[in-house]
């Protein structure tokens, strides 16, 4: 009897999680958000894309652009701030509608969401001690070294792809700490963070970056079959057109990374 | 240094509102557990079998599996599975979540520990309750009670002093506690960036708020002395 009360709940339980799959394609997302009248975009506290200025409220480029989206759906926009390895999760159990944080669109982000078209540059770049700098010049002198990556990373891929010895570790700032502890001898990370954590004036001030590996691109991520991709590409390309876009942009210096936007 | 000493007033300030966090769940982790367990108990002891063994396999599960699971399945599920997110995005969702998994995981400990506090009570003592016309619900609350909770304090101060450090997992779910607002000036939070001796210094905070408890478990322990 218990036995069978068990199979049971485990039957509902896969059951619900094979439907759910479904149902995010059947149902309109823009309208499940605008009947709550709040737009939930997760993210992560990441400058400059999103981050707190001192009164407390969420500033950066994505964060604005966002603000300006819910505008255009006639909602109010809240920000969430998540677990970066659990993305996914939250997006599907539908505690945010979606990930807006300087997300590169790799093929984790890419097979998983629904995602809009690449707004804006970045690089995978080299962080190293700063006086080791000068011995690496080119990718092949970096074959000896220990890296310290983000697993699950555009960064971990790259120097996966290279045949280096890598470390994954837990996230981007992980990886620096390896490099300033010294227990890694370099990281690989993005270029955009690098900018804003790494050399003179920050807590890394021992550390600089040098050589870049890749290019890659940041988009924003939705559920699966959510008709809101299109609402923000359609966004995207009227911001582009009136110079908002760029406007936002160059108030956080990210305005030589922003990739032009046209209307499909 | 100096770029400590700068950065301080700022990460205190992180550290506080995170350590709240942690605190609010602690206690309401507490207030729901204790009685909740006692009820568990009661379930695990009972004479009708199928509550008996119903609440033992419940017991099982709970504490046959991690914590960090148990928190993704109470706060996720419901909008994976259901369609529809009971909680909401937002922190005060998160905070209900974790609780509520907080409180049954450790209502299935305590019930254990309280479980061997009754069952340690000789039955004679019982028995002579019996005798003397009382109730069973006489019995356990005028002459079990107290002696359970006697002995039972050692344990439970244990599990409590566990809890204040697994709080920390709710930073699974995105609850920002103490760990989290450390963690946060690692990656830039609020100017700083690459910082990593708050994530250290959490634990400052841990070991001064379990050395409190160990102290006030020390005072509970020679008050309840007066009776072997």
């Amino acid at each position: 009897m218990k036995k069978r009360m068990a199979m049971l709940v485990l039957a509902g339980l896969v059951a619900g999680m094979m439907s759910s799959a479904v149902m995010a394609a059947e149902d309109s997302d823009k309208a499940y958000v605008q009947e709550k009248g709040t737009l939930v975009v997760g993210i992560t506290d990441f400058e400059p894309m999103d981050y707190k200025n001192e009164d407390g409220d969420w500033v950066g480029f994505d964060a604005d652009m966002a603000k300006a989206f819910a505008e255009k759906l006639g909602v109010e926009v809240e920000f969430v701030e998540i677990d970066w390895d659990n993305k996914i999760l939250e997006l599907d159990g539908k505690t945010i509608d979606c990930v807006w944080n300087g997300m590169t669109l790799t093929d984790e982000v890419t097979s998983a969401m629904d995602c809009s078209n690449a707004y804006c540059d970045n690089a995978q770049v080299v962080v190293l001690p700063q006086d080791k700098a000068e011995e690496y010049k080119t990718v092949e002198d970096l074959a000896e070294l220990n890296f310290a990556v983000e697993a699950g990373s555009a960064g971990e891929a790259e120097i996966t792809a290279l045949e280096y010895n890598a470390t994954p570790v837990k996230a981007q700032s992980d990886a620096l700490m390896e490099v300033a502890a010294g227990t890694s001898d370099a990281a690989v990370i993005d270029a955009l963070m690098a900018g804003a954590m790494v050399g003179e004036g920050t807590g890394y001030a021992d550390l600089t970056y040098t050589l870049s590996l890749n290019s890659e691109e940041y988009g924003v991520g939705f559920r699966k079959g959510s008709d809101l991709v299109e609402e923000l590409n359609a966004f995207f390309a009227e911001a582009y057109e009136d110079g908002s876009m760029l406007k936002i942009a160059e108030e956080y210096g990210v305005q030589a990374s922003i990739i032009e936007q046209k209307a499909e | 240094m100096a770029l400590i000493m700068e950065q301080m007033p700022i990460v205190f300030g992180a550290l506080n509102v995170g350590f709240l966090q942690t605190l609010k769940l602690f206690i309401v982790t507490l207030i729901g557990s204790l009685p909740l367990g006692l009820i568990i108990a009661f379930g695990s002891m009972s004479g009708f079998r199928p509550l008996k063994y119903f609440t033992k396999l419940v017991i099982w599960i709970i504490r046959g599996t991690p914590l960090m699971i148990q928190l993704l399945i109470v706060y996720y599920f419901p909008g994976l599975v259901l369609g529809n997110s009971i909680w909401g995005g937002g922190e005060s969702g998160r905070f209900l979540a974790a609780a509520v998994a907080f409180i049954f995981n450790y209502a299935c400990y305590f019930a254990e520990i309280y479980r061997g506090g009754i069952q340690s009570i000789p039955v004679g003592q019982h028995e002579a309750g019996k005798v003397l016309g009382m109730t069973r619900v006489q019995i356990f609350f005028r002459i079990t009670l107290l002696q359970m909770i006697k002995r039972i304090v050692p344990p439970i101060s244990n599990e409590i002093i566990t809890l204040v450090k697994d709080t920390s997992l709710a930073r699974i779910i995105a609850l920002q506690e103490i760990i989290w607002a450390g963690q946060a000036f690692m990656k830039g939070s609020q100017g700083i960036s690459g910082a990593i001796w708050p994530l250290f210094f959490t634990a400052i905070y841990y070991l001064l708020f379990s050395g409190l408890l160990t102290l006030l478990f020390g005072a509970l322990e020679r008050k309840l002395d007066y009776f072997r």
